[in-house]
């Protein structure tokens, strides 16, 4: 069996709701079935193989070529398998997901992670705003699994996030960790301004002080050594990123905050 | 069977079903993580009175925990599950949280996944300043205390186990009968999956089961006292002057075996020229526990 690969044929017009190409609703669906299946594309259905072209046979492994960032929903409430996409892709990258891979070779567009509860994504490239984060309205954001980000993440990463792991190889926008009700955001280059900004529990994880410096509603801790970090850093060894390679410390700084809430939120900067 | 002029008798010891886990204490060195984990398996000897049988099962290398600090395996063992949670419960709390500089793991993967707390209500002494990590799959609680945090592990796995393995060394004298214990203890305690749960893994009261005295429903195995021989039915010949136990628990029967099978050989290397005279085991007739453990047949 080979890869079941999605090529893209055409310059969208509008955008396509891809939710219903994962292994899940694929299940037990041979080619033609899923050449036949129809995606929402503004105000029109269309069926698969009139926007791509299809080969292969391997539902639990799909590959998106040429994908556009008109593409969302990819990877909708995925409970297995991986689907690797080769370009960017639109809003909503792994929404509801609760495992298997995601890995995508371009960019994401907003809302990358949505409320995802496990599995994992990669971004090699660049991430949107509310990586990780509830939609509109709702209170809790991922509440599992991990996303990787090789590059730069948008504004709000985190938003409402309530448990996993963020990890941004790049920058990190505005407001990172906002609202945030736990889990861990670790990021390697530099952050935006609102650190935490409401942020109620969690850990963003700093390898050096923010440009912006930590706003005034977190309180300085002090330098501490914690143990759980050498843990952490032991568990990124496995992964497909330099968070692998980083060296491992356990000495930070820390800041609580927000304290403008409850202030139970941590900031680490690696000292 | 004689091996080294040392008679194996043809009996069996007995052993009952424990569930057990196993803990690991770290710490930022070797003495710190060694305080701590002898206080957690410290009035550990028996179920009959503390309520679980406990002791060190090894010393770690930084390389084999969790957390890359010198550490010590602990072996843990109750009637139940319920009665073990109890036990790790407030002996990781008095006796791991408190001790400086100390970190709590997980040792063991549980039966099934059948898992009983760790640090799981330990997390409430941080008074709502405590914070959970999920890292791999598994949450750990980080309690601020004074000398900063205490990593705990929330939950460890619990196996079904076996305890009470036993053999008795049978000698001419006292000293005799501890140095062939002596020898033994230490050949087992190279061996994983065991511990010899008594001060320095030897027993010199061991038991039979009930008593003249209502209360009471062990005492002492008249049998094997030395100095009762002319006033009770002894199992002891003229010469035998000192009798002790080595009692052993593991996670599994051929865990005990194998340390059965180390433990008499040493013993037994020390001979009858060193006043070694019999090897020898407390059973009780079959009444205690399904696991039997016939001597002839570890050493054949």
């Amino acid at each position: 069996m080979s890869a079941l690969t999605l090529k893209l044929k055409t310059d969208l017009a509008q955008r396509v709701d891809c939710s219903p190409l994962t292994p899940d609703k694929l299940a037990g669906k041979d080619v033609a079935d899923i050449a036949a299946m129809e995606l929402v594309s503004g105000r029109l259905t269309l069926p698969v193989d009139q926007l791509f072209d299809i080969s292969g046979d391997d539902v639990n492994d799909i590959r998106f070529e040429n994908s556009s960032a008109k593409l969302d929903h990819i990877g909708h409430a995925m409970s297995q398998g991986r689907i690797t996409i080769e370009g960017d892709v639109g809003a909503y990258l792994g929404q509801f997901m609760t495992g298997g891979n995601i890995e995508i070779t371009g960019n994401t567009f907003i809302y990358t992670g949505c409320e995802m509860k496990g599995g994992q994504i990669k971004i090699n490239g660049n991430a949107g705003d509310f990586v990780g984060a509830a939609r509109s309205g709702y209170k809790n954001g991922m509440t599992g699994g991990i996303i990787i980000v090789t590059g730069n993440t948008g504004a709000r990463t985190g938003d409402h996030m309530r448990r996993g792991m963020i990890l941004i190889e790049g920058n990190a926008g505005e407001y990172c960790g906002s609202r945030m009700i736990s889990g861990t955001i670790a990021v390697l280059g530099d952050v935006g301004k609102h650190l935490g900004y409401a942020m109620k529990r969690g850990t963003l994880l700093l390898t050096k002080m923010p440009q912006y410096g930590i706003t005034a509603n977190f309180n300085d801790c002090g330098s501490h050594t914690l143990a759980f970090l050498p843990l952490m850093f032991a568990s990124f060894k496995k992964l497909d990123s330099q968070f692998a390679n980083v060296e491992g410390f356990s000495r930070v700084r820390r800041y609580a905050g927000d304290v403008g809430g409850i202030g139970m939120g941590e900031i680490l900067i690696k000292i | 069977m004689i091996i080294n002029g040392v008679s194996i008798d043809k009996t069996f010891a007995e052993a009952f079903p424990m569930k057990g886990t196993r803990i690991i204490i770290t710490a930022q060195n070797l003495e710190w993580a060694m305080h701590s984990a002898t206080a957690f398996t410290g009035f550990a000897t028996s179920v009959i009175a503390c309520g679980c049988e406990a002791a060190i099962e090894r010393t770690l290398d930084p390389s084999e925990t969790p957390d890359g600090r010198p550490g010590v395996a602990c072996l843990i063992f109750a009637m139940g599950g319920k009665g073990l949670a109890k036990q790790v419960e407030t002996r990781a709390g008095q006796c791991v949280l408190t001790s400086p500089t100390s970190a709590l793991f997980s040792g063991i993967e549980g039966d099934d996944g059948a898992e009983i707390a760790l640090g799981k209500n330990l997390r409430f002494f941080g008074d709502g300043y405590q914070i959970s990590k999920m890292i791999d799959g598994k949450r750990y609680w980080r309690i601020p205390v004074m000398d900063g945090e205490f990593l705990t592990q929330e939950n460890t796995g619990v196996v079904s186990s076996v305890g009470g393995g036993n053999f008795l060394i049978l000698a001419e004298s006292q000293p005799q009968a501890l140095a062939a214990c002596e020898a033994a203890v230490k050949a087992m305690k190279q061996l994983p999956n065991i511990i010899m749960p008594f001060p320095g893994g030897v027993v010199r009261s061991g038991s039979k089961v009930g008593s003249k005295y209502k209360a009471l429903n062990a005492s002492t195995n008249d049998a094997f006292c030395p100095t009762l021989k002319g006033q009770t039915k002894s199992e002891l010949s003229p010469e035998v002057e000192s009798v002790m136990e080595i009692v052993i628990d593991g996670l599994s029967k051929e865990d005990i075996d194998k340390a059965m099978r180390v433990g008499i050989q040493a013993a037994c290397e020390l001979g009858a020229e060193n006043g070694i005279r019999r090897i020898s085991a407390g059973n009780y007739g079959g009444k205690l526990g399904p696991f039997h453990f016939h001597l002839q047949e570890i050493m054949a």
